[in-house]
């Protein structure tokens, strides 16, 4: 080996080095705060805050049961995961059609619409919880399972359309050409071609979704208060007192509560990270 | 992905008629004959409540139904939202300054509890200590227009006080038994505990406010309340000779070698931890800081004691009052039932066992003596109680934040008090001048 590739290879190896230990710091430092929180979960209320290492010496395992009985997670569980599942595809079906609308379809004032519904993205949610609670309460919706669903769908329209439109705008058109040619109508085609074609952007759409309305908590506050239809979060609360929190079991029920996204972005990692690339985050 | 979206769309239209039944169901307010609803967002308290009302559902066969809705913020949005829309519960309590507590009295969501209170020659209000009372009235000619009267009923109360690791004064040689009383005492404590290798005073003085409780306290004490609501008043400037003595008086704290490593950027949370853990001889805190403390270490072996005195020209005074209270909805059609609960909560027998359980301050001094011993001492002390919130004048933020950043400044040695004196006055004249415009 002469000594001009010598170096090459050894430049290349060193580059190769240094990306992947900048990569490997940055995986520990997101990583880092879920094996702290799952170490935590596993101490006592007292060692908590003397014992810093991250293998305890005696695991407190029971911690999660205490969590999941004393939170009572099991009915919080179920509401979640009936929540997330009723508003992502409630989200999914409706910002797709007005996405491909948008999209596809040309009629008056299509772009202001457009604007508009984006400029709603601006309006952070607690600012209108009054004006949404007046409204709830006089559609006779407040403490209902509905009640809370729809206004969730509402909030996610705006990036939902957003994401779908953009990756719609860059379909090649001659794809559905040829699905009119054999026969489809618009729908057809919107539902035989478009979507299948924007997999990876339904899935990052599905995985922001699913992540916003698992971890909403606020909204919930405020429209239930039949304790049997609160999501997972509220079973959290339980363990955070005005003053002192019990950081075990909140850790516990943290733990708990991330499983199933964790679980979701491991079926989905795939769609997502192709969505990314393919550009359905891009303007 | 057809087949996905077929089945998904089928179960989500499945789940939407599941769930429309429900949207009949009536509204949160709307309580039964025979029952109560009460909002609250003390979540470390929803057990201790829990077993209160089915006690009180055995004893009176009403049936009580407490909501938790916490964080605080969130529960405020929630109250708010409620009055515009009339619905709030029978029992609720409200969150922030006396200004938002009026306006939701003028507003004629809370009912004036004032009749209720005198009944049988005031049996119901001479329960309650008195300083706690005070949050929850408005007396005659309040400037919020709400016609004078008690409005709340306090659920527990709350002071701050100076707070001592028994054990580690032991060790340093220190009588554990017997706390300093006096300023030059609490100085000589520094000396021993820096032998001894004892980290000595902790408190949440990075939240601003804390520092200007305890310098509050001093002054209170130094030059009496008049001097002080004058200063406020602007009748007295911040560098007369007394006001001067005060910023010494954090000077001879930093040379004492007393203030804890951090002392000045430390959040309380951090102060708390280091206390309950060893790491601290003494803290600052508040009475809440006996249920924070035995969940941090069961074991720690502490006391109470008042902020040392630096005259014995005044009384010694402490910030305090209602912790938490109660208010009986104005358009409730159970008020009458309401209020018949909120007289129970406040019988010895329910604040004993609401004490015990959370380990706060009962509103009712009967129940002092059956309360654990620390509880007791800072409860011994709740008639020296004031808040800033109950004087007849209030300085401006600005003069505020410059006192305070001020007393920090001295602390790690930046200014002196001196220094510190005419800048407040400099700022204070500034704000007159303003408001004289």
């Amino acid at each position: 080996m002469d000594v001009a590739r010598l170096k090459r290879v050894l430049s290349k190896s060193s580059r190769s080095t240094l990306v992947h230990g900048v990569l490997i710091l940055v995986s520990i430092s997101c990583v880092f705060p879920l094996v702290w929180m799952f170490v935590s979960a596993l101490k006592t209320q007292e060692t908590i805050f003397s014992n810093m290492s991250l293998i305890p010496a005696s695991p407190h395992w029971e911690n999660f049961a205490l969590a999941w009985t004393k939170g009572k997670f099991g009915i919080f569980f179920f509401n979640s995961l009936f929540y997330t599942f009723c508003t992502v595809v409630g989200v999914l079906l409706i910002s797709s059609l007005a996405a491909y609308a948008s999209s596809r379809l040309p009629f008056p004032g299509r772009k202001i619409l457009f604007m508009l519904l984006l400029a709603t993205m601006m309006i952070p949610v607690p600012g209108a919880f009054i004006a949404l609670y007046v409204l709830l309460v006089k559609l006779n919706l407040v403490n209902t399972r509905l009640g809370y669903i729809l206004p969730q769908i509402n909030g996610q329209l705006a990036l939902g359309v957003f994401l779908l439109k953009t990756f719609f705008d860059k379909l090649p058109r001659e794809l559905e050409d040829a699905a009119r040619v054999d026969g489809c109508n618009k729908l057809q085609v919107y539902y035989h071609v478009a979507l299948p074609l924007a997999k990876p952007a339904i899935a990052v759409l599905a995985i922001f979704t699913t992540l916003a309305v698992w971890n909403e908590y606020l909204l919930a506050m405020l429209v239930l208060s039949d304790r049997n239809l609160m999501p997972l979060q509220r079973g959290l609360m339980v363990f955070q007192g005005a003053h002192i929190t019990q950081y075990p079991l909140l850790m516990a029920g943290m733990t708990i509560s991330v499983i199933p996204i964790v679980v979701i972005y491991i079926i989905m990692q795939r769609h997502i990270i192709s969505g990314i690339t393919a550009g359905a985050l891009k303007m | 992905m057809k087949k996905v979206l077929s089945l998904s769309f089928c179960l989500a239209l499945a789940s939407v008629f599941s769930i429309l039944p429900a949207c009949k169901k009536a509204s949160q307010s709307g309580a039964a004959e025979d029952s109560l609803v009460v909002w609250h967002w003390m979540s470390d308290r929803e057990d201790a409540f829990n077993n209160l009302a089915k006690k009180y559902g055995e004893q009176k066969g009403m049936k009580v139904r407490f909501e938790l809705y916490a964080p605080s913020e969130a529960y405020m949005q929630k109250v708010r939202a409620a009055a515009q829309t009339n619905t709030l519960p029978e029992i609720y309590g409200v969150l922030g300054e006396s200004r938002d507590f009026a306006s939701f009295v003028n507003a004629g969501h809370v009912e004036n509890l004032t009749p209720a209170m005198s009944e049988n020659n005031n049996q119901w209000m001479n329960r309650f200590f008195q300083k706690a009372l005070v949050n929850n009235q408005f007396p005659e000619g309040n400037s919020y227009n709400v016609p004078a009267g008690i409005y709340g009923v306090p659920l527990d109360v709350t002071n701050i006080q100076m707070l001592y690791n028994k054990d580690l004064f032991k060790q340093a040689g220190l009588d554990p038994e017997r706390p300093p009383q006096t300023w030059d005492e609490f100085l000589k404590i520094g000396p021993a505990l820096k032998k001894a290798g004892i980290p000595g005073f902790v408190s949440g003085w990075g939240e601003l406010w804390m520092i200007d409780c305890l310098a509050s306290n001093l002054a209170f004490n130094l030059m009496g309340e008049e001097k002080v609501l004058k200063t406020l008043k602007g009748e007295v400037p911040y560098t007369d000779p007394e006001w001067k003595r005060l910023f010494k008086l954090f000077e001879e704290f930093r040379d004492s070698g007393l203030p804890a490593a951090g002392l000045v950027t430390m959040v309380n949370k951090t102060a708390e931890q280091n206390f309950s853990s060893g790491r601290a001889a003494m803290a600052f805190n508040g009475s809440w800081c006996v249920n924070v403390y035995a969940g941090m270490n069961p074991n720690l072996n502490y006391g109470a004691f008042l902020p040392p005195a630096v005259s014995d020209k005044n009384p010694r005074v402490i910030w305090g009052g209602a912790g938490s209270s109660f208010v009986v909805n104005a358009r409730a059609a159970q008020k009458d039932k309401a209020v018949a609960f909120l007289k129970w909560l406040s019988d010895k027998d329910q604040q004993v066992a609401l004490a015990k359980e959370t380990r706060n301050l009962p509103s009712t001094p009967d129940a002092i003596g059956e309360i654990p011993a620390v509880l007791g001492q800072f409860a011994d002390d709740m008639e020296l109680t004031t808040h800033p919130s109950r004087f007849p004048v209030s300085e401006a933020s600005s003069v505020v934040e410059t006192f305070n950043k001020g007393i920090q400044s001295i602390l790690i040695g930046e200014k002196t008090a001196e220094q510190v004196s005419n800048e407040v006055q400099k700022v204070k004249e500034i704000e007159m001048k303003s408001a004289q415009k």
